[in-house]
């Protein structure tokens, strides 16, 4: 462990990012989810046929 | 046939139950898809958690996991050197919003809109092609892949490698032709999650069951110091870690799938969080899967087939009920991967390449379904190119050439429409030509049996090197050669 040091801290390291990452984007990220969709139902008199593509 | 632990009941339940929570969401939020704008960047209205979500698990697929398990196999802990530098690259972009922040500030859908503002249509239309070339020779091996990955950690029979692929490209093509950006975003979501867990858990199953001493042990046996510098590494050296720089560096800059997650974020300070706060991310994608690699090694020592070292370890070693998790997690990965690739060429293709022959603006009817056509296009495309593409050489060297094609110039044109104001049309021209020439020559001189040789001598990494120096160079003297007053 001691003679490599840099690969068991770099690998320790992302095992303890990822997992406390994965916690946090999963309850942050699902908050995201819901307030995209309701910015985009707030905009949807936007959706006319008759707009134009870009 | 491998044995493998995969209980039809216990694992099958696991993966089917993820398969139609993915399919619902993914289905569900089709009716918020009004524009073309909704379809291609979800309106631009993506915050910094979903943008992180989104980006981890598009630039994490079961391809990502074989190729980096590949390199832990075959170099050691010295394989994860590309995830190292992709991830100081993101963070100095990040940090300083290099390039990154006045391309988000341009409202631009695509990097060649932005390009053809200073360089005009023609290499509007140039740089599109390259794109797509680069992107879609580069994602063609991605079905097969997959599938070869399904195949093997479940133990069924090879001869059902055809049908998995096409299962995997059909499942994800109706969402993503649906729902476009909006649905790979609720759906790359769901995929984070299980995804993640999938690894976490795998991956301390394998420190576990292995031990840190042995997998050391095993590296130490078989490659020695050159397992955890990739400087002394007989099979990398300095050129080998020159040309992952550069193209880990264009990548961050240019990948169109990573890219699109600027592009659609709510804006450029967005954006440089989401990059910021992912960097991380880019160790974690090839040191987790290249433990699984090492751990292959030491379980099953040295292999003929690299790349499917760790498929079977796995197949092996994972037991029933974690091996249902294991597969969803690698389902999760790859359909996250393959919606947005599909989804942000296909942007390409519609914005780019067809823009010439929308002198009139087509409705947004009309808009969407031509987006729908082409994403319907790539996907069949992706599955005859996947079934006949002999893949020669290692993994992420076979992607690092493809994707040359155009990182090499486009980073070039990218860096230089936001901060080089002397260059022109003529050298963005010459910067596309080099780069694309130098990969595509180097990959049919590869599989050209009286070339083979010599491409064997020069290598992917001098190539690749030459691809991103020359490229440049190219724009610097046709730019200063022929110094244009305005823009075409």
């Amino acid at each position: 462990m001691t003679e490599h040091w840099f690969w068991w801290l770099i690998t320790m390291a992302c095992i303890a990012w990822y997992s406390t990452i994965t916690v946090y984007v999963a309850i942050k990220g699902a908050a995201d989810i819901k307030q995209m969709l309701a910015r985009l139902s707030a905009g949807s008199p936007e959706r006319k046929a008759n707009n134009r593509a870009p | 046939m491998s044995v493998s632990h995969f209980n039809w009941l216990l694992d099958g339940s696991i993966v089917g139950l993820y398969l139609v929570a993915t399919m619902a969401a993914g289905l569900m939020v089709r009716r918020y898809v009004g524009k073309v704008e909704h379809f291609l960047v979800a309106g631009r209205e993506m915050d910094v958690h979903l943008g992180i979500a989104s980006l981890a698990a598009t630039e994490f697929g079961i391809v990502t996991c074989m190729y980096t398990a590949q390199n832990g196999y075959e170099k050691g802990f010295a394989g994860a050197t590309p995830g190292i530098l992709m991830a100081l690259a993101m963070l100095f972009v990040g940090l300083t919003g290099f390039c990154v922040k006045p391309l988000r500030d341009s409202g631009v859908i695509t990097i060649p809109e932005l390009i053809e503002r200073k360089f005009g249509t023609r290499i509007r239309w140039a740089a599109g092609m390259v794109i797509v070339l680069g992107g879609l020779l580069n994602m063609g091996v991605f079905l097969r892949t997959g599938g070869q990955f399904l195949v093997l950690v479940s133990g069924l029979d090879a001869k059902y490698l055809e049908i998995m692929m096409t299962v995997l490209l059909v499942g994800v093509a109706v969402y993503t032709i649906l729902g476009g950006m909006l649905s790979v975003l609720v759906t790359d979501f769901l995929q984070f999650v299980v995804m993640s867990l999938g690894l976490i858990v795998v991956t301390l199953l394998v420190l576990v069951n292995i031990g840190w001493a042995n997998l050391v042990g095993a590296v130490e046996t078989h490659y020695g110091a050159g397992g955890f510098n990739p400087f002394v590494n007989q099979t990398m050296g300095w050129p080998y870690v020159l040309f992952n720089a550069m193209l880990n560096t264009a990548a961050v800059l240019t990948w169109q799938t990573t890219i699109a997650r600027v592009l659609a974020a709510r804006d450029a300070e967005t954006g440089r969080k989401i990059y910021t706060r992912t960097s991380f991310f880019f160790v974690c994608r090839f040191l987790i899967p290249g433990l699984w690699g090492i751990g292959a090694l030491a379980a099953l020592g040295p292999m003929t087939n690299t790349l499917e070292a760790m498929p079977r370890h796995l197949s092996a070693s994972v037991p029933a009920g974690l091996m249902g998790l294991l597969i969803a997690a690698m389902l999760a990965a790859d359909m996250s991967t393959d919606s947005s690739y599909m989804l942000t060429w296909s942007s390409v293709i519609y914005n780019d390449i067809l823009a010439p022959f929308r002198r009139t603006p087509w409705s947004e009817k009309k808009g969407l379904f031509w987006n729908r056509m082409i994403v319907a296009f790539i996907g069949v495309f992706l599955l005859f190119y996947g079934l006949w593409y002999p893949l020669k050489g290692d993994l992420w060297t076979y992607l690092g050439v493809t994707g040359t094609i155009y990182l090499a110039s486009i980073s070039v044109l990218l860096i230089s429409c936001c901060y080089w104001k002397r260059a022109n049309s003529w050298g963005a021209a010459a910067s596309i030509s080099v780069s694309a020439l130098i990969p595509v020559a180097y990959l049919v001189l590869e599989q050209l049996p009286s070339t083979a040789g010599l491409a064997g001598n020069i290598g992917p990494y001098y190539s690749g090197i030459a691809a991103y120096l020359l490229s440049a160079l190219a724009m610097v003297a046709a730019s200063l050669l022929k110094p244009q007053a305005r823009h075409d």
